[in-house]
């Protein structure tokens, strides 16, 4: 039992700096999502045709293949053959955040659209161009009724993360893989990864739940159900 | 301005990262599930292999550098330049050689299988017996196993992991009637592991384990080969072999 509980201690410090990498692939790759998918959803509703039916081609494409497929086609594929260098690292928050933009898009246009379509024609009537309308009435609204969705995200996102240990990147499940095979305790440590991404998932919601209210409008959430 | 400070983050990890690998010197790319010859000990790439390469490193003058790779990709890796070379119990075969040079031979490694200790199966009647083999994906055991069924008039079923270690941890779960693998990590499971199993024979001619290093460099490789033939002289040699308890 004391070898037991001095092998854990010993090996946590390594385990949790996993936790650290596979936060920051999250941070990464989330954040990439919004950026490319917020564009995507506006280009899908309010651009051109060819706009919507490229953008509708690369969310069946993303949402299609399985991240694993992607990750070695990146890595090991495209990467390659355009020479560039790229790292483990930076290769799975790029992978993870391209499939999250097409996810992500599809939160904002389902946000976008149950926006009453008078308020842009409103924005009109006011003296204000589409850009600005969108920009200063639809997109406040819109983003406010992303947050769910988001957090939804988020919670996949963070377990799709573990995907990226087939490349070598040492985060979380990685590491407690390497763990598990030199002390033969797997049981032991998986059960310590699962832990520990409950921990993160848990409070990763409870931070974006803070922002959700943080960000609601006074009369206006109620308002929106009716 | 938030989106800014995060555009700017995430440019900063994207290419903070490949400057961080791009440090001089050399990389091995090694398999962490594989004890003794390579695994992680306290944060640190320890193990056989990687000991005998760190102590080459520093005669042949080199900097050294063990990153834990995926075992099924690791040639991949190797020749998309991700790593230098691969010293991590990697068996020369044929269709390996085809793509990477490998060093002159420094270990042998012998095939094994492996039961639970109250299991009275023997070698015969795991390969002959209709039994369900477990074998981790992607090796040389593998292929041996997946191509001797018919010559050899085997009659198995195999059960892929993803690493030896939890190969004999499904054998003691009883999911699987033997395991397949290689001496070095079955010795370990046996004597540092403690685990309830035992060798009952062996299945295919023993494996040369060999140092991966690309086509192209051979100038590594003449280092790699006079590195090895100065340790296999050197008393470290037989110390490394009694500390992991994995003698020839």
């Amino acid at each position: 039992m004391w070898e037991y509980l001095s092998s854990l201690a010993g090996e946590l410090p390594y385990i949790l700096q996993g936790s650290l990498t596979t936060l920051l692939v999250v941070f990464f790759a989330l954040g990439l999502g919004l950026i490319f998918g917020l564009p995507l959803a506006l280009g899908q509703i309010y651009g051109p045709l060819a706009l919507n039916r490229l953008v509708r081609i690369y969310v069946w494409f993303f949402r299609g293949t399985p991240i694993l497929v992607l990750l070695y086609l990146f890595y090991f594929g495209l990467f390659i053959a355009l020479n560039l260098d790229v790292s483990a690292f930076a290769s799975s928050c790029i992978v993870l955040g391209l499939t999250s933009a097409a996810y992500q898009s599809q939160i904002f246009r389902g946000a976008l659209e149950s926006l009453p379509h008078g308020q842009l024609k409103a924005a009109r009537a006011l003296g204000m161009s589409d850009t600005e309308g969108i920009r200063h009435i639809i997109l406040p609204q819109a983003l406010r009724l992303s947050i769910p969705g988001w957090s939804n995200e988020y919670s996949i996102l963070l377990k799709d993360s573990a995907l990226v240990h087939v490349l070598g990147v040492p985060e979380l499940m990685a590491r407690s893989h390497y763990v598990a095979s030199r002390t033969t305790w797997h049981f032991t440590y998986y059960i310590l990864a699962g832990i520990l991404y409950l921990i993160i998932t848990v409070l990763g919601l409870r931070l974006l739940r803070s922002l959700e209210t943080k960000t609601r409008l006074p009369g206006y959430a109620a308002l929106s159900h009716e | 301005m938030c989106k800014r400070i995060l555009l700017a983050l995430l440019a900063l990890g994207l290419f903070a990262a490949p400057a961080l690998a791009a440090q001089k010197g050399y990389i091995n790319g090694i398999d962490a599930n594989y004890p003794p010859h390579a695994y992680v000990e306290a944060g640190q790439p320890t193990g056989f292999d990687v000991e005998a390469l760190n102590w080459i490193a520093k005669k042949m003058n080199f900097e050294i550098k063990h990153v834990p790779m995926d075992w099924d990709t690791i040639v991949a890796s190797l020749l998309a330049k991700k790593i230098d070379m691969v010293c991590s119990g990697m068996s020369i075969t044929p269709e390996r050689q085809a793509r990477v040079n490998f060093s002159d031979p420094y270990f042998v490694v012998r095939k094994v299988l492996v039961v639970r200790d109250n299991s009275d199966l023997t070698r015969n009647q795991v390969l002959q017996g209709n039994k369900k083999v477990g074998v981790q994906r992607g090796t040389n055991e593998a292929e041996t196993l997946e191509n001797s069924k018919g010559p050899n008039g085997w009659n198995y079923t195999l059960t892929y992991y993803d690493s030896a270690p939890l190969a004999v941890e499904d054998l003691i779960n009883g999911r699987v009637d033997a395991a397949a693998m290689d001496s070095a990590p079955a010795n370990d499971a046996i004597k540092r592991g403690k685990k309830p199993v035992r060798i009952v024979g062996e299945f295919a001619d023993p494996d040369d384990f060999g140092v991966a290093i690309r086509k192209e460099d051979a100038e590594l490789l003449k280092m790699i080969n006079e590195g090895f033939k100065l340790l296999t002289q050197d008393p470290f040699w037989q110390e490394l072999q009694e500390k992991y308890d994995s003698f020839q």
